[in-house]
């Protein structure tokens, strides 16, 4: 009978247990608020998914007056002559006797008032006009007019390197720490700052995961490397808005490093590079690859084909122009075109060439042309965001940085073919293309014949051919590095 | 065994056989429920129930988009006939029926791979048409840059160009939004009228030369 007894009450034990954690979730989080002149960090609790401050605290550091009342479970506060009032266990708020709904209701829990994050846009902006800014899913506020220049945080395998991109909007100082063998800390001398993203996995041998940290109030970059680390290297660059940290392994002293993985070890001190040339690093995409091969007929494959030229016209760059030269893919893998962006993106490639091959159903057309991003492309969409000039846009804005320089070479690229393979035409066209929208370096797609005729197809798996084009596109490279247009990143 | 247990295990059998009533009952229920919705889904998929037009409604003139064999510019009109039917849905029905049956003149080509169907249409109040095609525009597309573009627009001119309440087409690949058709055109945005790469003037442009 005991027995039974101990066993219900386990069993009912356990199912509120259940219950309660499904519901509840109770986390103490540090949240900093940033106000023009102060910050404040409070503790957060995060319960049924959503984000209670504590009232209290905020409205004291604001310095506005107000009445906690105990018997009416009430707390007002008031801020000249306008009045704010909230009540225990409910969503609805009075501002000046005008009611106002919030998402969640608010709670007193041992005399602490615990206000849902909205509270302070919906009840405290009305009350004093200052304006609150919340990412969701951050946990930081930023209160006012305070400035909080936006971070942007990447993260590379180059070779026997791991290359981490740290870019901010205005300059700051970055320094490294590590006081634990398995933890790397970036300090920043700058708070607030305003992340992109708070915390990003790798997962490759060197570093695990990238995080942002203020919940002291100080900015810094928490990063989770491997023991086997063993320098962290940091090379500023760009007037100190843009940093590149170095993780490099022991043993394997970068020098001692593979022939075949020298050129992205050129790229890891792009400093020392020769600064005059405005064209000095290149990202090569092949397009398609692994599952997607692309437009195909019983004898290639258009993954297949990019591929080769791609490696052809890598070494041609290398040895012509002393580029450094990357390519997105170089081996028969499937990648979306958000990554090829992305690695022309994140090494600060002042060009990006993606080579497709055509398809059309018309068997005696040439099929080739040179695209360019569509010029109004996305305008209807982000019109807020295309009128500011600012960091950071949606991704498929990218492309409107550097569309004069992406017209600029698409037409001295044109012309380089038309010298070095007669008889073909190259006209430039324009498209909303996926793998050019998001890129921030002048970018151009450069689609070659029409695997649907035969004549063009052998063509194109001709040696000969293939170096001709290759060399053409090389002449408009140097051309292009030569060029006004080409930004130096 | 003490009588106490006895009745404790009568108790808990009976327990269990009311829940095993009460599981095969939903169960059954469920299973009723998915049939049904599983019969009004296939619906669409076959031939629509009620046609697209009314034998009393008017001619409409139309132009229907495919590629062109010259290649520039890269899509021609051909000129064709739908009826004016009093829902603008059935109208893009019939465009885009048209469009699957392909060109006539023999200087086209036809636009949509092989297998395509549209399995649903639907048009907001802003004029942004939703078209969901079956998984075979995408799968039996041969690929190449231009080629994509030219699927992609002969749908979107034919459909803004002849009717005018459609802004914007919003193309759906099975159900679900794709980043691309073949690998290099996005669709993530709608899709504006680009009279650019075809043979035809926008409307606008065409009335004020006739004044």
């Amino acid at each position: 009978m005991k027995k039974t007894r101990i066993a219900v009450l386990v069993a009912a034990l356990s199912a509120a247990v259940f219950i309660s954690s499904g519901l509840i979730r109770a986390a103490d989080t540090n949240f900093p608020i940033y106000f023009p002149d102060s910050k404040l960090v409070v503790k957060a609790d995060v319960m049924n998914r959503t984000v209670y401050l504590p009232l209290r605290e905020i409205v004291g550091h604001m310095a506005l007056p107000y009445t906690d009342s105990i018997s009416l479970e009430t707390l007002t506060i008031r801020s000249g002559n306008n009045r704010l009032v909230v009540t225990r266990n409910s969503s609805l708020i009075s501002y000046n006797d005008q009611i106002i709904v919030l998402p969640s209701p608010m709670l007193r829990d041992n005399d602490r008032w615990l206000a849902p994050i909205e509270f302070l846009t919906l009840g405290l902006t009305r009350l004093t006009g200052m304006e609150f800014r919340y990412r969701s899913g951050a946990s930081r506020i930023f209160a006012g007019n305070v400035a909080a220049p936006e971070l942007e945080m990447n993260a590379q395998t180059l070779g026997p390197i791991t290359r981490l991109t740290i870019r901010c909007a205005v300059p700051i100082n970055l320094v490294a720490r590590r006081d634990d063998p398995t933890k790397a800390i970036l300090s920043i001398d700058r708070a607030p700052l305003d992340p992109a993203r708070e915390r990003f996995d790798h997962r490759d041998r060197l570093l695990h995961s990238v995080a942002f940290d203020d919940s002291d109030g100080e900015s810094k970059i928490v990063l989770d490397i491997v023991r086997e680390v063993s320098e962290v290297r940091v090379t500023p660059a760009d007037n100190n808005k843009v940093f590149f940290v170095d993780l490099l392994r022991a043993g394997e002293l970068v020098t001692a490093a593979p022939p075949a993985a020298e050129p992205p070890v050129a790229a890891a001190r792009p400093d020392v590079l020769p600064a005059e040339r405005k064209v000095r690093v290149i990202v090569i995409d092949p397009g398609h690859g692994g599952m997607d091969t692309g437009a195909r007929t019983p004898a290639a494959a258009e993954k297949d084909l990019t591929l080769a030229l791609a490696r052809k016209l890598r070494t041609a760059l290398q040895t012509r122009l002393g580029a450094t030269v990357l390519l997105t893919r170089d081996s028969d893998i499937t990648l979306d075109n958000e990554a090829r962006s992305a690695v022309a993106n994140n090494n600060q490639a002042n060009l990006l060439i993606s080579l497709h091959a055509g398809y059309s159903a018309n068997k005696t057309e040439s099929g080739s042309s040179v695209f360019v991003m569509k010029e109004d492309f996305g305008d209807t969409f982000a019109p807020a965001a295309v009128a500011r000039d600012q960091l950071f846009l949606p991704w498929y804005l990218g492309y409107r940085m550097h569309r004069g320089g992406s017209t600029a070479a698409a037409t001295i690229l044109q012309q380089e073919l038309a010298k070095g393979v007669p008889g073909w035409n190259f006209p430039i066209r324009t498209g909303r293309l996926a793998v050019l929208s998001s890129a921030t370096m002048p970018a151009l797609l450069l689609e070659i014949g029409n695997l649907n005729n035969t004549t063009i197809m052998q063509a194109l798996m001709d040696n000969g051919f293939q170096t001709r084009l290759v060399s053409a596109i090389v002449d408009a490279v140097q051309h292009f590095s030569e060029s006004p247009q080409a930004a130096a990143n | 065994m003490p009588r106490h247990i006895t009745i404790g295990l009568i108790t808990l059998g009976v327990g269990f056989a009311v829940a095993l009533g009460f599981f095969v009952d939903v169960v059954g229920r469920v299973q009723s429920l998915m049939k049904n919705d599983h019969e009004s889904a296939e619906n669409p998929f076959k031939a629509p129930a009620k046609p697209l037009y009314a034998p009393t409604d008017p001619p409409l003139n139309v132009k229907i988009f495919f590629p062109a064999e010259s290649g520039d510019p890269i899509l021609a009109a051909e000129d064709q006939t739908i009826f004016k039917s009093g829902e603008l849905g059935n109208r893009a029905k019939q465009i885009l029926q048209k469009l699957q049956e392909g060109p006539h003149a023999d200087k086209m080509f036809p636009s949509l791979p092989k297998d395509t169907k549209v399995q649903d249409l639907f048009i907001s109040e802003q004029g942004t048409a939703f078209i969901d095609f079956s998984d075979a525009i995408a799968t039996n597309h041969p690929g190449g840059v231009l080629n994509e573009l030219a699927t992609i627009y002969s749908i979107v001119d034919s459909l803004t160009y002849n009717l005018p309440e459609i802004k914007q087409v919003k193309i759906l690949i099975g159900g679900v939004e794709k980043e691309t058709l073949a690998g290099h055109c996005l669709l993530l945005l709608p899709l504006d009228m680009d009279l650019s790469i075809t043979n035809v003037m926008p409307r606008e442009e065409k009335t004020a030369l006739l004044r």
